[in-house]
């Protein structure tokens, strides 16, 4: 029984190898496209669970693939990319990517952002979650409680839907500019510095040691990921 | 040729004389009239010398011939004492006139001359070449523009002397170093040799040396500014088109480095994706093999960003995306990216509520933060306590990390920030590859920053750097 169908969308022949070797050895099923022109090609006929797609290809490149993909579909697509830098990590989460990794990259973190990106594929992200639970933290998003080691936390509306947002996402990078028009409402978006206050009520909170999150990770300069 | 012509104004007076005495008979006065004209055609033509003798011969002349008692040089009226006084001063005084008239007439003539030269000398040293080229062919341009027999140049920048020829060896080598250091222009008739010293704005550029017939000692001056100044002219030239050069060069090896440094990472990825794989099931033996190859990878990875970073920076192509930027955040990006390096380690971080942002490209700027606190964790003892701050000092903002390593020798404080530069006691340790700092700096650089080592033997370290705050009011 196949883990889920993987389409690797990538010009190095090499790297097309070396994925297809990796994913097939964790029980995937690998499809390749050389190009993004491939890529949107075949996209209906293989119907994969999830896009492997490189940022720099010749053609329409990776973004602009990234697009058409989302034009269409909400299968979940991770962006590899050899740079390393903030803008280009927010113009791949902008371009509508679930994740990016930075190549190079060890096997174990790309296998990790597979798995995370593909268990929320089938929820619908409207409802989100109902609970979550770790041996040190259980939230109720119904009844909004927050127990942490045992004892009750009192969490700000602000701060409770900020935390149920990112735990929706889990394992996944929110960005800075995502969680406040989520959160605060469509005008905002350039104010991270909100963002940074609440934040770090939250982790206060909820992490045993707040300079050393646990749960609420920081995305240097792009957004933060909850860690379930 | 000066004989003949005293003999000629001599014989004109005497003609004159003759012509009145023996053809014509006239009054005394148009034969001093007719006297006074020739003396003064004499000047003019031949100058006062012969102009002079002249009025002498005109006078004893005059008085024998013509006045009474004829035939004596005794005069009887004293009234012809004054007239013979009278004509004598005014035809020396006149003498006189003409022949100042005839002299400046001649040295206008020679300054025009010389005028003429220089303008000569001026389009012939038009040309473009280096410095040198310059020097060298000037040598030959002044002997041909004024008509001297040898030129000289030392030319102090090359220490070296440019000659027009071998009769240029009557002013040696020395004469021309010590000329290059006296104030101003020489003149040693008797050699006919001009030595001038060639500066300007009072930097020596050498000393020049003319021999054979001289122009005037202000054209002397003014060939040398001139010669300096094209000196000057050649040599800005020469310095810029080198910089541009070296720029060029620069900027064509960021985007070679660039590139290559995008290709490496490619088959990088594919070995680190294979071998990451392979270690998930691997043990013993194989599992440090495979680590060791996944750990070179790393290496090759990083290697590969620092040449293309240390490349952009020399190439001054560090493009820096800047805005308003906490130091909080930014120091937090880096702690987030060491997490591995620091464990087991406490480390604070002080910065001050109400610390303005920096005007910074945050990415960048969390680098230098990285590079200071991986510093700090790779040359202290383990465990030992890493402490980071953040404070407003004179507008700027000043980021520390204090390391309790053993210190940094005084000698090596500065060289830390060198490319490729290791202390002693760390030159062969194999991490790293010597152009962190460098980096560091040519970050802080780049932002109008200063970086800067405080270090006590035994004490530690504090790795310094500053930042312009950061303005606008935004955050």
């Amino acid at each position: 029984m196949s883990a889920g169908k993987i389409l690797v969308v990538d010009d190095d022949p090499q790297i097309r190898r070396v994925m297809k070797a990796t994913l097939v050895g964790h029980n995937y099923e690998v499809i390749e496209a050389r190009t993004g022109e491939d890529a949107l090609q075949c996209l209906p006929r293989e119907m994969p669970n999830l896009v492997l797609l490189d940022m720099n290809m010749p053609g329409i490149g990776g973004l602009e693939t990234c697009r058409a993909i989302r034009s269409g579909s909400d299968i979940p697509v991770i962006i590899l990319t050899v740079r390393n830098s903030e803008k280009d990590k927010v113009a791949a989460l902008d371009a509508g990517a679930d994740d990016y990794v930075t190549k190079p990259f060890g096997i174990e973190e790309l296998l990790a952002r597979i798995r995370a990106a593909l268990r929320r594929s089938p929820a619908s992200p409207e409802g989100g979650p109902h609970t979550f639970a770790s041996p040190e933290l259980e939230i109720d998003f119904d009844s909004r409680r927050v127990r942490v080691r045992g004892n009750e936390v009192r969490f700000t509306p602000k701060e409770f839907e900020l935390l149920r947002y990112l735990v929706a996402h889990a394992g996944k990078p929110v960005t800075h500019r995502e969680l406040l028009q989520s959160v605060w409402g469509p005008d905002y978006g350039d104010e991270p510095e909100y963002l940074r206050v609440f934040i770090n009520q939250i982790r206060k909170k909820i992490e045993t040691n707040p300079a050393r999150p646990m749960y609420i990770l920081t995305e240097p300069w792009v957004g933060y990921r909850f860690a379930g | 040729m000066k004989a003949l012509r005293f003999t000629a104004a001599v014989l004109v007076i005497a003609s004159i004389l003759a012509v009145y005495r023996v053809l014509l008979e006239v009054n005394n006065t148009t034969v001093a009239l007719t006297l006074l004209l020739a003396i003064l055609g004499i000047s003019a033509r031949w100058g006062l010398a012969e102009a002079t003798l002249a009025s002498l011969v005109a006078v004893l002349g005059f008085n024998y011939y013509f006045l009474p008692p004829v035939h004596t040089f005794t005069v009887q009226d004293p009234q012809n004492w004054v007239a013979l006084l009278a004509f004598l001063v005014t035809a020396v005084t006149a003498s006189q006139l003409s022949e100042r008239a005839r002299r400046r007439a001649a040295e206008a003539e020679s300054r025009r001359l010389e005028m003429e030269r220089l303008y000569a000398l001026v389009q012939a040293m038009m040309f473009g070449g280096t410095a040198r080229k310059t020097v060298r062919e000037f040598v030959h341009l002044v002997v041909r523009a004024f008509g001297a027999s040898a030129a000289a140049f030392y030319y102090r920048p090359a220490e070296e002397v440019f000659r027009s020829g071998p009769e240029s060896q009557a002013v040696s080598d020395h004469d021309l170093t010590a000329a290059a250091e006296i104030d101003d222009v020489s003149i040693d008739p008797s050699r006919r040799l001009a030595t001038a010293p060639v500066r300007l704005g009072g930097r020596p550029l050498g000393s020049l040396a003319l021999i054979g017939p001289l122009p005037s000692e202000n054209t002397i001056r003014a060939i040398v500014n001139l010669v300096a100044i094209t000196i000057e002219k050649a040599r800005a030239l020469e310095d810029a088109s080198q910089a541009e050069a070296a720029r060029q060069s620069e900027v064509l090896k960021a985007a070679l480095l660039d590139s290559l440094a995008h290709d490496i990472k490619t088959p990088l990825t594919s070995i680190k994706a294979a071998v990451t794989s392979l270690l998930g099931g691997s043990a013993g033996d194989q599992r440090e093999l495979l680590t060791i190859i996944n750990e070179e990878a790393d290496r090759l990875n990083t290697l590969a960003a620092e040449v293309v970073a240390m490349a952009r920076i020399e190439a001054g192509k560090l493009h820096l995306e800047r805005r308003s930027v906490s130091a909080a955040d930014f120091i937090s990006a880096a702690l987030s990216e060491l997490a591995g390096e620091l464990k087991g380690r406490a480390v604070s971080v002080d910065v001050p509520d109400g610390l303005p942002p920096a005007d910074a490209d945050p990415e960048f700027v969390a680098q230098v933060v990285k590079q200071f606190i991986d510093n700090a964790a790779r040359y202290s003892p383990p465990g030992s306590p890493i402490a980071i701050s953040a404070e407003l000092n004179g507008g700027k903002i000043e980021i520390g990390v204090r390391d309790r390593g053993p210190g940094i020798e005084e000698n090596e404080r500065t060289r830390i920030f060198d490319k490729f530069f290791r202390g002693r006691r760390h030159r062969f340790e194999t991490r790293g590859t010597g152009m962190g700092l460098a980096i560091a700096k040519g970050i802080v650089e780049a932002h109008g920053g200063r970086i800067w080592v405080e270090s006590e033997r035994g004490q530690g370290s504090v790795f310094h750097f500053s930042l312009p705050a950061g303005g606008g009011g935004e955050t």
